[in-house]
């Protein structure tokens, strides 16, 4: 039998270099840092219990991604269960905002928005969606890439990025009213 | 057919924004919808507002690389772990 500490030597050296492409690749499946944070951790732990089952030679990375997708769908099935998606098929144009556009132009309510609900709305975006907008929005990464990356054709990922984009204004008009918009149409009532 | 610069309309300067403030349109494309958004107040609005928008998505969503202590706190875990098979 191996002993421990050469084990964990060895696990180290082999898969703890793939915590930054782990964390990514959860971050993209669930648009959430702590989620994400916690997916790899227990990515890593449950790799690590098994690392004698990984056979020396092949893919690591592959070995190490598969446990962490197989983890986040257990999680999601256990969490996720009762979350109602955003409709992102609902036909609207532009600036679905446009109450708050109206008397605030530069759409700086956006400011006091904090990352938590945005977050919490991006989780709501169908699979699909939420991973077009994730590379795209969170990871800066353009169209072709992103088609290349999912293997989705370009004009599949320019929809999705667009509805999701879409579907989170509307899903965020409400903070916008409870926050921005509010303060924006007391400020241009208080000026009038 | 008449030469010279193609002008487009509110509904093809719309359709594009977002490619365009995506830095995602050929040159002559961005063109058409720059010449549009210059002399249009209200797709002007428009495009100001949604600029605003992604910005703000990209700042509140922006990805990290693994936070520094992720690999510390697994390391601990995996140091600690009594379930670990071979362990003494």
């Amino acid at each position: 039998m191996i002993p421990t500490g050469t084990r964990r030597l060895r696990f180290e050296d082999e898969a703890l270099p793939h915590v930054d492409f782990l964390y990514s690749f959860a971050l993209r499946l669930t648009a959430e840092p702590a989620f994400a944070e916690d997916l790899v951790q227990e990515t890593m732990l449950k790799a690590y219990r098994a690392w004698h089952q990984f056979r020396p030679g092949s893919n690591v990375k592959a070995w190490l991604a598969t446990i962490l997708r197989n983890t986040f769908i257990n999680e999601r099935r256990k969490q996720w269960r009762h979350d109602d998606h955003l409709n992102v098929d609902a036909a609207e144009g532009y600036s679905v905002l446009s109450d708050a556009q109206e008397v605030d132009p530069e759409g700086q309510f956006f400011d006091q928005m904090v990352g938590e609900e945005v977050v919490r709305a991006i989780h709501k975006l169908p699979e699909e969606y939420r991973e077009a907008l994730v590379l795209s929005d969170m990871q800066g990464l353009p169209y072709a890439v992103i088609a290349r990356e999912t293997g989705t054709p370009l004009g599949t990922v320019k929809s999705r990025i667009f509805r999701a984009r879409q579907a989170l204004q509307r899903e965020l008009s409400g903070y916008a009213a409870a926050l921005g918009y509010e303060k924006a149409r007391q400020l241009a009532s208080a000026a009038a | 057919m008449t030469e010279g610069p193609h002008e487009i309309d509110c509904r093809e300067a719309l359709d594009r924004l977002y490619e365009y403030l995506d830095a995602e349109l050929t040159p002559e494309l961005a063109q058409e919808v720059a010449d549009h958004l210059a002399k249009c107040a209200p797709c002007l609005a428009v495009s100001k507002f949604e600029t605003a928008y992604l910005r703000f998505l990209e700042a509140r969503t922006r990805a990290q690389g693994a936070p520094d202590d992720l690999k510390k706190r697994i390391l601990e875990r995996l140091l600690f772990d009594k379930d670990a098979p071979g362990g003494s």
